[in-house]
């Protein structure tokens, strides 16, 4: 006992001074917490880094691209998106040509009002004349505004005809120079994207939305909920329906999401109830790959520079293995404390909200280091067997990289707990030794398993735990004096059935 | 502790690497276990302590099997050196004092004395990787005795060593022999074991071909030969009846005689004979006895 003691301890002792175990702690996390979390700032709340702008393009005075505007802001309302994105109505930056054009066609449409006005007042004159007694200047009268009405109507009609033309010319080149400005701001990224409203299509629920980047074409929700509502507020009106009792109808709809947790019912979060499980997961394995790594490597090179023979002398193996395996076991909870302990300290200095670890209580708390001790216990017996089949290290390099990618794999297999973590898949998956784990402290805050899963699980784990010592017992003793060469397949199921 | 190897055996994939192998080792004594490459040495020290066990036979220790006090009596040097490279010397010993039942005190103060006693104390807090090999070497031999191991077992303990540490390790060894202590040595090193070891195990194939002290080794391995110098040819000598070949290395003539020669009637007619400067019946090295005997097994 006392050797296997003294053995926890050196092995606890010397990992925890070497720079391995500092990198893993400190700067592992960081790397790992960045890579989680930098795509999903940019994917899932990318407003949260920069205003982001959006444009509305009309060629009329409707007014619909400020209805959208206000709407946009009502709409979306306690959504974090709208806050970060900006809605404006896009004015084409007209040029000194445009404006004279401009100013010719209000001249046009000047002459075309005082040709109208003169046709008009030719009419009313003529009718008044023609509402007189008969007289001799009356005939006379009516012949000579006859004439004028004529040529003022040829007049008007050749001013309306030039109207029309330079209108048509100007309109046109206008659209095209607010597009071309439009699509210029997004070409130097001015605008994420702008909506394009055409007044007779937007009445048939028609809009276009413009954007350089594919990724913005995701991320329009919101302004589709505008847009909508604007759409349905503008036929409600037309069914003739007051505009106050239309915009009481279109309120948005409060959702809250109410999660099961056995007995209580909590409202859902996304990082309380989804990422958090995940994330916890993920630095209980880097803990569990960390401390069976160092004893995977450690076994390799005590018996590289055959530490391993003094040691053998001094000890049993059993004493040895055992000694290792709660050594570095012990080091990985030691490490798993100092992530606890960080975590309270981002709580204390408001980095971090307590109840985004509300998941962490007292019960779950437990329950992910019962887990991450069967499961450190399951994959280091087996690290800490295969590793001492090896006496060249990069034999067992190769074998220790394709070790881990097959302990990831639960990880892969996480989005079915995610998903449903009470079905009967998930549920008989967790009863699968090298699942169990991970799937087990995925189900607790998720999905809230009922009592016996944790007993057939734990049970499942202990006997898992027993027989993989058993062989790694066996697979130490034979191996740890075997040099020089590959072990072959059939010499390491010799070993494990007992023939050798 | 008399240590008692009581024929044992073991057997690896089918084939037997150590066979009916059976010997003791004295308190007081320096047992040297020599053999080829592959004949079973380490093996055998390593069923000794307790890393192997033999498929069948016992080996005890004052008649009794390995136990943990026993096994904490017994120091190893391995034959391949090696201990943690990036830890302190002193932190290296603490640990194999500690895993001998060692107190951390009596570890702490036994790491010192050695240290000092081996001229090695400025180097206690140095990473052992910082150690010249020749360093590190002596490092491993006082690891094999920071508990005062009433057992040494050693596998080509001088392997690696200069002259004056070889010089040094074996004034060690005799000064533990004479305290009483019990040694096995494993070597290859025939010369080295002639001058250390009080007594010798030759075994082959796993199997104890020859063993017995020089003495009895060399009586038991009696050559009929005689060594002579000269100035004149030798193949005058071959009309006397009894030589049988008559062979002349590096201007010294060795002289075969048949198995019943009376040597010194011959050794008379000899001096009758030629004049010689020197003439002597030869006395086997340990070399010679352990080609010859691994060549007669192989004819």
């Amino acid at each position: 006992m006392k050797s296997f003691l003294i053995i926890t301890w050196w092995e606890f002792i010397r990992h925890f001074k070497s720079w391995s175990f500092l990198i893993s702690t400190f700067v592992s996390p960081v790397i790992f917490a960045g890579i989680v979390l930098i795509p999903t700032l940019f994917l899932e709340d990318p407003g949260q880094n920069r205003v982001r702008m959006l444009g509305c393009v009309e060629f009329d005075t409707t007014g619909l691209c400020q209805g959208i505007q206000e709407r946009f802001v009502d709409v979306n309302a306690g959504s974090t998106i709208p806050p970060f994105m900006r809605f404006i109505t896009i004015k084409a930056d007209t040029t000194p040509a445009m404006r004279i054009r401009f100013e010719n066609v209000a001249g046009l449409k000047k002459d075309l009002d005082s040709l109208e006005d003169a046709y008009n007042t030719i009419k009313e004159r003529r009718k008044f004349v023609f509402q007189k007694p008969k007289s001799t200047g009356r005939e006379a009268s009516l012949r000579t505004t006859y004439d004028e009405l004529i040529q003022t109507r040829e007049a008007r009609d050749l001013a309306q005809i030039e109207y029309q033309h330079a209108k048509l010319q100007a309109d046109s080149l206008w659209r095209i120079e607010t597009m071309r400005y439009a699509d210029h701001l997004l070409n130097i990224l001015q605008l994420e994207g702008y909506l394009l409203i055409d007044t007779q299509e937007f009445s048939q629920g028609i809009v276009e939305f413009h954007s350089l980047l594919p990724s913005n074409f995701l991320e329009i929700e919101p302004l589709k909920r505008a847009v909508q509502v604007v759409i349905v507020e503008q036929r409600l009106k037309q069914e003739g329906l007051r505009v106050d009792k239309i915009q009481e109808w279109l309120e948005p709809v409060l959702f809250r999401e109410i999660q099961l947790q056995g007995d209580d019912k909590e409202e859902f979060d996304f990082i309380i109830n989804y990422l958090g499980p995940i994330i916890v997961v993920l630095f209980l394995f880097i803990s569990i790959f960390t401390s069976s790594g160092f004893l995977f490597s450690g076994v390799l090179k005590e018996k590289t520079n055959r530490v391993i023979e003094l040691l053998l002398s001094s000890v049993n193996h059993y004493q040895l293995v055992a000694g290792k395996i709660m050594g570095l076991g012990l080091l990985g909870i030691f490490q798993i404390i100092i992530w606890y302990g960080l975590t309270l300290l981002l709580i204390g200095f408001n980095v971090l909200n307590a109840s985004q670890i509300s998941f962490l209580n007292l019960t779950n708390a437990c329950l992910f280091l019962l887990y991450f001790v069967l499961g450190y216990l399951y994959f280091a017996s087996i690290f800490v067997g295969i590793g001492s089949l090896f006496s060249n290290e990069e034999d067992a390099h190769h074998l220790n990289q394709f070790m881990r990618m097959l302990s990831i794999f639960p990880i892969v297999l996480a989005v079915l707990v995610l998903q449903t973590p009470n079905s009967l898949l998930v549920r008989i998956l967790s009863f699968v030794p090298p699942l169990t784990p991970t799937f087990m402290i995925l189900r607790t805050p998720l999905g809230n398993p009922p009592p016996l899963d944790y007993l057939i699980s734990t049970g499942i784990m202990v006997v898992s735990i027993i027989i993989s010592i058993f062989f790694a017992g066996k697979l130490f003793r034979a191996g740890s004096l075997l040099y020089g060469k590959k072990p072959r397949l059939k010499e390491i199921f010799a070993i494990l059935i007992g023939r050798k | 502790m008399r240590v008692h190897i009581d024929k044992i055996n073991k057997t690896f994939k089918e084939k037997p690497v150590v066979s009916h192998l059976s010997f003791t080792v004295h308190p007081g004594r320096i047992l040297g276990l020599l053999g080829p490459n592959g004949a079973g040495k380490t093996t055998t020290l390593r069923m000794i302590l307790d890393i192997l066990r033999p498929d069948s036979g016992k080996i005890t220790f004052d008649d009794k099997p390995i136990n943990k006090n026993i096994r904490n009596q017994i120091g190893y040097l391995p034959e391949e050196r090696g201990l943690y490279q990036k830890y302190s010397v002193m932190d290296v010993m603490l640990y194999f004092g500690r895993l001998k039942n060692l107190s951390r005190r009596k570890s702490h103060v036994e790491t010192v004395r050695l240290l000092d006693s081996f001229e090695m104390i400025d180097y206690m807090e140095e990473p052992v990787g910082h150690l010249s090999r020749g360093m590190q070497q002596k490092l491993q031999f006082l690891v094999s005795l920071i508990h005062n191991p009433e057992i040494l077992v050693m596998d080509e303990p001088m392997w690696g060593l200069d002259p004056i540490n070889q010089e040094r390790l074996q004034q060690k060894i005799f000064s533990l022999r004479d305290e009483g202590k019990t040694i096995l040595i494993s070597t290859h090193q025939l010369a080295e074991a002639e001058t250390t070891c009080d007594y010798f195990v030759l075994i082959n194939q796993g199997k104890a071909v020859l063993q017995g002290s020089l003495e009895q080794i060399r009586k038991n391995f009696y050559q009929n030969m005689i060594v002579l110098e000269t100035s004149q040819k030798p193949e005058i000598l071959k009309k006397i009846p009894s030589i049988r070949k008559i062979d002349v290395q590096n201007s010294v003539i060795y002289l075969y005689l048949d198995g019943n020669a009376p040597i010194r009637q011959i050794m008379q007619e000899i001096i009758q004979t030629i004049e010689i400067s020197r003439i002597e019946i030869h006395k086997p090295s340990l070399h010679d006895i352990f080609i010859q005997t691994i060549k007669n097994i192989g004819k």
